[in-house]
């Protein structure tokens, strides 16, 4: 098996930019990756994206000369830019093919005014439980149990959009306190619009090749996907949990990780405030019923013992579902490279990238999909 | 149109005034359900026809303050744990305040399905 590196990563700005049209968006994206990897031609395309309509990736490309080569779409909701880049990556590895382009976009700004219409065949779309609500019930869950506070909620709105200050590409450039989060409009009890992704457009890519120890390659070291098991009162956690943990028990031992506690650096699923704490408990970054504390003590902020999200997250740099898991990605390569500007990791050496996608009724979770990347 | 991928949990009137959920149950694991599918989710077994509830705890609750497709907002969500039943998700009757979150905890009782067609539960005292 082939030992396998990302050569580049490329984005476009994040944003509701309806202006804009799908190819410019993926084009801002493809052509830095394609700069940053030193190519100008791949042998195979996987695209990751959600609500495009069918033969989009096709339509998207041959814009940009990328015509010919096979093309693979996938779909695993908010985690359908992280599969693209598993697959590629798998096809590296086995050696099906040499070099290969991952493509995320979406363009949410022209689907959808609010929130994502549910599933109308699930109860849940049928009832009006949008995602936004089911990560209320989550939300709910934990305050009830005493495992977070609403100031701890609060706190992870306060510190990713503080983070996403450093990020021009982001969508958020503003300083919020936890006064402003709270205040913020009411959702889904007890989530306020502060605590929500905003609706974004954009794209991001990656072209993944064989590690040949050049200067700039961050390795793959280990991947995985799960898609959720059912998720019903035989779980002693709230909807998510488990899939995360099983999924990232999969890349750690994919990865010969010891521990997690060796991870520089993380970029998590915080498509709500309540997502970033479930998931860095079930990461094992801290402690079950330690979510809160850390981001409300400073433990996952810039500068602190384990930095979740400097890019801003989903919260703050915005979430084009299909774009996001290669945003991630690219956080993390620049991240380990040492190019992320004022929101560097000092010294990162290990990265993790988490991205989860639900909404399926009865399961714990559409796909998630968690890789572990290291500095060159 | 968009395909029907799975008919909606379905509820009946056992005709002593209680309602229930008609689903299915595991006899392998004893996973249960509230859908008439041909396998068990959790383990692939053969799946029986169950009825579950009426009754039940709230597992957790929220009030959605959004629309959401035709819904109009505010209005109550609990997902309720069915005793030895599935966690299904259901609507509060017209009499719940429509801006009350229902307390987590709470012993609920299946009710008739509601004007829109969505399962709802009434809080016991």
């Amino acid at each position: 098996m082939t030992a396998v590196a990302v050569h580049g990563v490329g984005t476009s700005h994040f944003g509701r930019q309806p202006e804009r049209d799908l190819v410019s968006l993926a084009f801002e994206a493809v052509r830095e990756a394609f700069d940053d990897a030193g190519v100008s031609a791949i042998d195979a395309v996987w695209v990751g994206t959600v609500f495009g309509p069918a033969g989009m990736a096709q339509r998207v490309l041959r814009a940009m000369g990328i015509t010919r080569v096979p093309v693979v779409t996938v779909e695993n909701a908010c985690a359908s830019g992280t599969t693209a880049f598993l697959e590629a990556h798998e096809a590296v590895r086995t050696g099906r093919y040499g070099r290969v382009l991952a493509l995320g976009l979406e363009q949410m700004s022209v689907a959808f005014s609010g929130a994502i219409t549910p599933e109308p065949t699930d109860p849940e779309g049928r009832g009006g439980l949008a995602l936004p609500a089911l990560y209320a019930m989550s939300a709910s869950r934990y305050l009830h149990l005493g495992l977070v506070t609403k100031e701890q909620l609060a706190a992870v709105s306060v510190k990713n959009h503080a983070h996403a200050l450093h990020n021009p590409r982001a969508q958020y450039s503003g300083s919020y306190t936890t006064d402003d989060v709270l205040g913020s409009r009411m959702i889904a009890d007890p989530l306020t619009l502060l605590q929500c992704c905003p609706t974004s457009d954009g794209a991001a890519a990656a072209v993944l090749g064989p590690a040949t120890g050049a200067p700039r390659q961050v390795a793959v070291r280990g991947l995985a996907m799960r898609s959720g098991a059912p998720w019903n009162s035989g779980s002693p956690h709230v909807w998510g949990y488990d899939i995360v943990r099983d999924t990232a028990a999969d890349a750690f031992a994919a990865a010969g990780l010891d521990a997690v506690t060796d991870v520089d650096v993380v970029e998590v699923h915080d498509a709500f405030t309540i997502g970033e704490i479930v998931t860095t408990e079930a990461l094992g970054l801290v402690p079950p019923g330690a979510g809160g504390k850390a981001a409300a003590e400073g433990t996952t902020a810039l500068g602190g013992a384990v930095p979740v999200n400097p890019s801003g997250g989903l919260l703050s740099r915005g979430h084009p579902l299909g774009a996001t898991g290669l945003a991630q990605v690219a956080e993390i390569v620049w991240q380990l490279r040492g190019e992320a500007g004022g929101r560097q990791v000092d010294g990162a050496r290990l990265g993790v990238v988490e991205t989860m996608g639900g909404g399926v009724s009865a399961l714990d979770g559409n796909a998630c999909v968690v890789a572990v990347l290291e500095a060159p | 149109m968009s395909p029907v991928i799975t008919v909606d949990t379905r509820m009946e009137d056992s005709g002593d005034g209680r309602w229930r959920v008609t689903g299915v149950r595991c006899p392998s694991c004893g996973a249960a359900a509230p859908y008439a599918w041909p396998r068990c989710p959790s383990c692939g077994g053969e799946a029986e026809p169950a009825v579950f509830g009426p009754e039940g705890t709230v597992w957790s609750s929220t009030v959605v303050r959004i629309p959401v497709a035709d819904r109009t907002p505010p209005y109550a969500l609990a997902y309720v744990d069915l005793d030895d039943g599935p966690r299904i998700l259901a609507h509060l009757p017209a009499d719940w305040p429509n801006d009350r979150v229902p307390p987590i905890g709470s012993r609920v009782r299946l009710t008739d399905l509601s004007a829109e067609g969505d399962l709802q539960v009434e809080v016991l005292q």
